[in-house]
């Protein structure tokens, strides 16, 4: 975070990483503020830009699946997405309908000539760019399962695919699910447990309760505390890798603060605002 | 408890490597009372009984004719017999025409894809004889009759998975259903009165069929061999006297009862006396009914049995169709033989049955025990499909032989006959042909009995229905559902509704649609068959003889007056007391279940070696009924009453002492003691128990998760819902071409299903998807049973469904058959180069596959040879792809006529559709909410369901809880979650198993969990129940049910809008509607929805006439009138062109003037008929159909005045 605050100040948010893999970030944000926590979690989930199969053109399709459907599993395949900044929006874009600067091309022409079953897997898809590919887990994987053909039937198509935000479409979110959590012992009592008998045997304590101190239960409740550490576990599809979502949705928090900074300050100045936002007014 | 498993990779190598022998044996066994009752017309029925059709062809019997040539020694002249004999249905095969197949089978699918009928061709041997010459023999064909499919008529028989999907059809076919016309179609079961078995019946409509008549009444539906009934009904009159009524072709006929005891045996007063008080001699009241019966008697003048057979002869002789050379007595015994009693040969046997009858009215009338409910299950059995089919066809073939009859007599009037001409006889029959298969085939295409007997049936329409594929569930219950009958559903009283304790078992209480066929419309419990054989029962006769049975009846000598009846089959065996009685019933219990054993044994030792004949155990038939009726006061009349007809509904239940699998039947169930749970147990007394007690479910109920949670009424909606969900109701896609088929693309199995899931093979057809569900209140938009979807769960493909739609194109329909064809497929060389043709169009004329339409895009191109043109066909509907394009023969060399075209159209779940849960808890999707909005547990699980907790406190499904936790710990353990019903108990509880599940899993006890907020990210105040639930899409949904309008087609008559959605009409806003409005002061709402967007016009009218219609618009003489505004100066000056006139002469100028107006376009001008002026005329704004109104008052010579100011 390289934002106003800076590594060391006792009042910047500070990030505590508590384990990181392959698919998984789990970290503690700590000295920060609940939306500031929430944003970061709904930006991981819907705005951090990936790379997904949008476009699909169908020259043949034999195979026992519709094209629409086909077209549905090819859009959910997560694409190797490292190298995604390089790319435009395609409404950004110059070209007209699509271009090696905003998207990737992929081919995939299968016929099944054998008898017996063939599996066609996401690996198969011939891409265009080296970059952009099928995620695979490892070396021997051979992705998600496209469609299953029997002797005769072909599948052929041509996919484009595009840069993208979850806002849009859930195939373009680089996460599966983003674990939060604050207060695990409910100090600040924002719940209200409900239980039979007891609360102790009903309600399971999570491993985040570790890292904090259950309040004594003799002290007196503290009604103006508000949280401030917060546990997350990203948990990603593989199209990045996790510390890269976490980071890229930081960058993202902070264009759209930037954003909306810029916005402040024409506002501010009277003369620059009267000509910008001119008879449009919703802008 | 055990989980039954998914069973994943077993199901996956079935589907992979179909085997020879089906997958799932009890999913065949849903269609076995209509396929084994189809298969018993033509093969035999049982040991000893020959297939039905040859029964009813001996029991249709020999006609004779005569030629009326006689000569003083034979008045009657030469004669003709003719009878029928060896009716074989052959498999179904291409017509003879087809000659390019070396197969000639023909196959369910190819019928199904070309809209034609599966059927085969049914012949017989027509005999004939002239006087005593050689029989000769003539084989006739009765045309093409449909062949239900699976059953031993059908080249589907015997084939196993593997095969049937060679021939594309499901892999577990079940068959049951005929295809007509490419429709499946199906006879549906139908309750009937229990046969052979007097019941006695109090009716008030019965007093009122005269003078004299009471409400009292014996009936009993005789049941001959071939399956075909006979119903007699013994009315009691107030006179005393007795009589039996029956019908000849529906119409009614009363005989005394009296007259026919006498026929049958020749009996003496003194006989029928004894033989109808028996041994009860004490019984005053009996003895003076009897006295009265007789003394009524004597007024017909007949005492010896000759003379009671010709009485009744004579009077029958002309509905008998009895040959003229029989002599009244032999008619009477005809009738006899063809009407009373008919399950009885032997005349004896007949004369106890109706004395039985007498005795048991008696009893009734005297309080002596009660009249038997015939809406109950203990007096019912079912007409069987194949029965049903068999009396048409039996009909039909009667029908035959009585037009032969009719030929021959005009003949005779017209002096035609020749009986010794080979050339006339063979003219004669080639002249009356009765078409039995287009007779059937017209009974299965509309499901209307077309019949001169009626064939004992109270209804003539509704008993066939198609059997739809709208998924899994519904069409397995098309076989399963058994109707009470047409003629209650307009009954007034509720009591035929009722659920009686005595269905226990047979039918399923919870699986009956709500509504108007509630109660009437049921379905058989999934372990509940119907009997299909006609059993042996010589061994049971002697076993009840040997056992100590008298046989006969009793009569005075006897001291015991309370002897009681035994009877098998409606046959009076003999009497007994009721101690021998109740020791009968135990011994032949056993012996029943002695055979059962042998006969096991034998089939484990060497395989049908060791046949029952040489082994020394009797042959009890194992679905025998021991229905014994022990003594009561006032309960039903007693007697040990044995049964082993077929159709009768049988289930299996547990002999505790054995342990082995007992038939019960629905008779004697009533007087059984058949133990539930174990709990339910009563030492000594309990003989039976349940097998499991979900055994009472119909199929669709069992198919409810922990039912045994819900309110009863909310299983039921279950039962209506799953089976309009939007499922997969096949895996033959492909090869289908029904009207409109539902598929849901993105099918799961259930994670808690019950373990009957499994048997039934229900995986192979998902009906819905596991969701993620939260019960919470959250933004409001899930209130009132809306149900708010996750955008990324739809997105990733929740509830994704299509719609397959297919249309027969048939070029052949304008044409005249024998004309030529003039119309082809094809795009001509005037339409080659058209873009917007040739994109969806191949050359051939037809669409391309995969080809997207929209409404109005073009379909298929027809090449005109008459006019030499290309016409283009357009698309109609919403918009989709060409799934299929199926080119069908309408002949073998015919060139293409008749196309099939089947479209996909993709409907992906959209706000306003309608989902539930499987415990009819529907709701409608309100809003599609971003996976950010909406709220997360600390796990980042995101619902992809929110309900609101509001669902749940009227309706009470806790089932739906209970799966909830159950699937959500299933889910996180990697297990299936077995979900029958009645598992649980108080002591161990659904709640605490899985809630031990869910702590192991480091969840919450109860399935409650902490929830954030999306939008703001902060905890909830609540806990909130969120678990994984498997919802249902349903088959409403908005797209075919929403209607929008703001202007559109108007009647030309009103100028108001039509309605109907498919025309794009708007909605009638009505009375009420309109009272509400003004009530609620909405003036200008009123006016826009009455006026405005309704019939609003402009018209003329007169000031000073007040007619909306006198004024007229003429052309304008153009130095007098500006049409722009009339009523000005000049328009006065106009007054004086008619003044001179008289009226008619005015009206001539007019209607001349409004011939060169149509012609030439001048500026018009606008006068009053009726004031001869302009002057007053001015515009208002009027509904058009007010100008309506006024003509029509106007051509009654009424005036409608308008005050215009």
């Amino acid at each position: 975070m390289n934002g106003s605050a800076h590594v060391g100040d006792q009042n910047a948010p500070r990030v505590r990483i508590r384990s990181l893999d392959k698919t998984n970030v789990d970290f503690v944000l700590s000295n920060t503020s609940l939306s500031v926590a929430n944003s970061l979690r709904r930006v991981m989930i819907a705005e951090v830009p990936t790379m997904a199969i949008d476009l699909v053109e169908f020259y043949e399709n034999t195979t026992v699946l519709a094209d629409e459907y086909i077209a549905h599993r090819l859009g959910l395949i997560p694409l190797v997405s490292h190298t995604v900044d390089k790319f435009k929006y395609t409404r950004d874009c110059t070209c007209a309908e699509y271009c090696k600067e905003c998207s990737v091309e992929f081919t995939l022409h299968i016929k099944c000539t054998e008898s017996g079953t063939r599996t066609v897997y996401s690996s198969e898809l011939i891409s265009s760019n080296k970059d952009v590919v099928p995620v695979l887990e490892t070396e021997d994987d051979r992705g998600a399962i496209l469609v299953k053909m029997r002797k005769g039937q072909e599948l052929n198509v041509h996919c484009i695919a595009k840069k993208g935000v979850a806002k849009e479409h859930s195939k373009w979110s680089p996460c599966a699910a983003v674990a939060f959590e604050y207060d695990p012992h409910n100090n600040l009592r924002h719940l209200d447990y409900w239980y039979e008998k007891s609360i102790k045997d009903e309600w399971p304590l999570s491993k985040n309760a570790l890292e904090e101190q259950e309040r004594d239960p003799s002290a007196p409740f503290d009604y103006k505390a508000e949280p401030t550490t917060f546990y997350f576990n990203v948990e990603t599809i593989g199209c990045l890798d996790p510390q890269e979502v976490v980071t890229k949705a930081t960058r993202v928090l902070q264009e759209k603060l930037g954003g909306l900074q810029l916005a402040l300050d024409e506002d501010q100045a009277p003369d620059a605002a009267a000509n910008v936002d001119d008879g449009e007014p919703w802008v | 408890m055990t989980s039954s498993g998914f069973r994943t990779l077993e199901r996956q190598n079935a589907a992979v490597n179909p085997g020879q022998e089906p997958e799932y044996p009890q999913m065949q066994n849903m269609t076995a009372p209509h396929i084994e009752s189809f298969n018993s017309i033509w093969e035999p029925a049982g040991a000893r009984t020959p297939a039905l059709i040859d029964v009813a062809m001996e029991l249709l019997g020999k006609h004779t004719v005569f030629d009326g040539k006689g000569n003083i020694d034979s008045r009657l002249g030469n004669k003709i017999t003719y009878w029928i004999s060896d009716v074989r249905l052959d498999h179904p095969s291409l017509s003879a025409r087809e000659t390019k197949s070396s197969n000639r089978l023909m196959y369910p699918t190819e019928c199904r894809q070309r809209g034609i009928s599966y059927r085969g061709r049914l012949t017989g041997v027509l005999h004939y004889q002239v006087n005593d010459n050689p029989v000769i023999t003539d084989e006739r064909n009765f045309g093409q009759v449909p062949v239900m499919l699976r059953s031993n008529r059908c080249n589907l028989q015997n084939m196993g998975p593997a095969q049937l999907i060679k021939h594309h059809e499901e892999a577990e076919e079940i068959g049951g259903y005929f295809i007509v016309n490419g429709n499946e179609k199906v006879i549906r079961l139908l309750i009937a009165q229990r046969r052979n078995h007097v019941l006695a019946i109090q009716r008030p409509s019965y007093g009122n069929r005269g003078p004299g008549f009471t409400p009292y009444a014996a009936q009993i539906r005789c049941v001959r061999r071939d399956q075909t009934s006979q119903t007699l009904t013994l009315h009691y009159l107030t006179t005393g006297n007795l009589l039996l009524r029956f019908s000849i072709r529906k119409q009614e006929y009363l005989v005394p009862v009296s007259l026919l005891l006498r026929a049958l045996v020749g009996a003496s007063d003194k006989e029928i006396f004894e033989a109808i008080v028996g041994s009860d001699t004490e019984n005053i009241f009996l003895r003076d009914r009897v006295e009265l019966l007789l003394r009524s008697s004597k007024q017909y003048s007949v005492y010896t049995r000759e003379q009671a057979l010709a009485y009744l002869g004579d009077k029958f002789r002309v509905v008998m169709y009895a040959s003229e050379e029989m002599s009244n007595a032999n008619i009477g015994r005809l009738l006899i033989d063809r009407l009373i009693m008919v399950h009885l040969d032997e005349y004896r046997d007949k004369f106890n049955m109706l004395a039985h009858m007498v005795r048991k009215l008696y009893a009734v009338i005297s309080g002596e025990c009660q009249e038997d409910n015939p809406d109950a299950q203990q007096m019912q059995e079912a007409y069987l499909p194949g029965h049903i089919y068999l009396g048409i066809i039996k009909e039909k073939i009667e029908d035959f032989l009585l037009n032969i009859r009719t030929e021959v007599g005009k003949d005779v009037r017209n002096g035609k006959v020749d009986l010794y001409n080979t050339n006339y006889l063979n003219r004669l029959f080639a002249r009356v042909s009765v078409d039995v298969g287009h007779k059937t085939q017209y009974f299965l295409a509309t499901g209307n009995l077309v019949s001169r007997s009626g064939l004992d049936m109270q209804q003539v329409a509704g008993y066939t229905i198609v059997a739809e594929k709208l998924n899994y569930l519904r069409y397995l219950s098309h076989f399963r559902c058994i109707h009470r009958g047409a003629f209650f559903a307009e009954l007034k009283t509720t009591a035929v509704r009722k659920l009686l304790p005595e269905g226990w078992g047979f039918l399923c209480p919870v699986h009956t649609p709500d509504g108007s066929p509630c109660g009437l419309l049921n379905h058989l419990a999934h372990k509940c068959k119907l009997t299909t054989v006609v059993e042996e029962t010589d061994d049971v006769e002697k076993t009840l003889i040997r056992l100590g049975i008298e046989p006969g009846i009793p009569g005075p000598a006897q001291k015991d007056a309370h002897l009681l009846t035994v009877q098998l089959d409606g046959r009076v065996v003999g009497y007994c007391s009721h101690k021998v009685a109740a020791k009968v019933a135990e011994t032949l219990r056993i012996l029943k279940l002695q055979t059962l054993k042998a006969r096991i044994e034998a089939k484990g030792a060497g395989r049908g070696k060791n046949s029952l004949a040489e082994s020394p155990v009797l042959n009890i038939p194992h679905n025998m009924e021991i229905g014994f009726v022990p003594p009561s006061h006032g309960g039903q009349l007693p007697g040990l009453y044995l049964f082993t007809t077929p159709a009768r509904f049988i289930r299996p239940v547990t002999h505790l002492a054995t342990k082995l699998e007992d038939h019960v039947g629905s008779f004697e169930q009533v007087y059984m003691e058949i133990a539930c749970l174990d709990e339910d147990m009563r030492p000594g007394i309990t003989t039976h128990q349940e097998v499991l007690p979900t055994h009472i479910l119909s199929e669709v109920a069992n198919f409810t998760p922990f039912c045994d949670f819900n309110q009863s009424p909310r299983n039921m909606y279950q039962c209506q819902m799953g089976k309009q969900t939007m499922g997969t109701p096949m895996q033959s896609f492909p090869y289908r071409t029904d009207n409109k088929l539902y598929r849901l693309q993105t099918g799961q199995t259930p994670i808690c299903r019950p373990r009957i899931y499994d048997d039934y093979g229900v995986d192979g057809y998902p009906n819905g998807a596991n969701a993620v569900v939260a019960v919470i209140s959250y933004t409001g938009y899930d209130m009132e049973d809306a149900m708010i979807l996750n955008k990324s769960a739809h997105e990733r493909g929740f509830g994704y469904g299509s719609i397959y739609k297919t249309e027969y194109i048939d070029l052949g329909k304008f044409r005249k058959s024998g004309d030529p064809i003039t119309t082809h497929f094809g795009i001509g060389r005037d339409m080659m180069f058209d873009e917007s043709v040739i994109d969806h169009i191949d050359t051939d004329g037809l669409p391309l596959i995969g080809v997207r339409l929209e409404d109005g895009d073009p379909l298929y191109t027809v090449v005109d040879d008459v006019r030499g043109r290309t016409k283009v066909h357009k698309y109609k509907g919403e918009t989709g792809y060409v799934e299929t394009v199926r080119l069908l023969s309408t002949g073998p060399d015919d060139e293409l006529q008749m196309v099939a075209i089947t479209f996909r159209i993709p409907r992906s779940p959209i706000i306003g559709d309608k989902f539930s849960s499987r415990h009819g808890q529907k709701g409608v999707c309100s809003q599609k909410f971003p996976a950010v909005d909406m709220p997360f547990t600390e796990t980042g699980m995101q619902p992809d369901v929110i309900i609101n907790p509001h669902a749940f406190p009227s309706r009470m499904t806790i089932g739906m809880f209970v799966e909830s936790i159950a699937a959500k710990a299933g889910s996180l353990h990697g297990v299936c979650q077995d979900s029958t019903p009645f598992q649980f108990d108080e002591t161990n509880t659904a709640a605490d198993y899985f809630g031990e599940q869910l702590r192991k899993a480091g969840y919450n006890y109860h399935g409650n969990e902490p929830m954030y907020s999306g939008v703001t990210g902060k905890e909830m105040r609540a806990d909130i129940y969120i678990g994984i639930v498997y919802y249902q899409r349903l088959r409403h949904m908005v797209s075919d049910k929403y209607q929008v309008r703001t202007t559109g087609p108007i009647n030309p008559l009103t100028q108001q809008p039509i309605k109907g959605r498919k025309r794009g009409g708007g909605i009638r806003l009505g009375e009420m509607e309109r009272d509400a409005l003004i009530a609620h002061g909405a003036a200008y709402f009123l006016q826009d929805r009455l006026m405005n967007c309704s019939d609003y016009s402009l018209a003329y009218v007169c000031k000073c006439c007040g007619s909306v219609l006198a004024p007229i618009a003429v052309p304008a003489t153009s130095h007098v009138v500006d049409l722009s505004r009339p009523g000005t100066k000049e328009a006065a000056t106009n007054k004086p062109m008619f003044a001179g006139l008289s009226t008619s002469e005015a009206r001539a100028i007019m209607t001349s003037v409004g011939a060169s107006m149509s012609r030439g376009k001048g500026p018009l001008d606008l006068v009053c008929r009726l004031c001869q002026n302009a002057d007053g005329i001015t515009m208002v704004a009027l509904p058009f159909v007010f100008r309506y109104l006024a003509t029509e008052l106007m051509s009654m010579n009424m005036k409608v005045t308008l005050d215009v100011k």
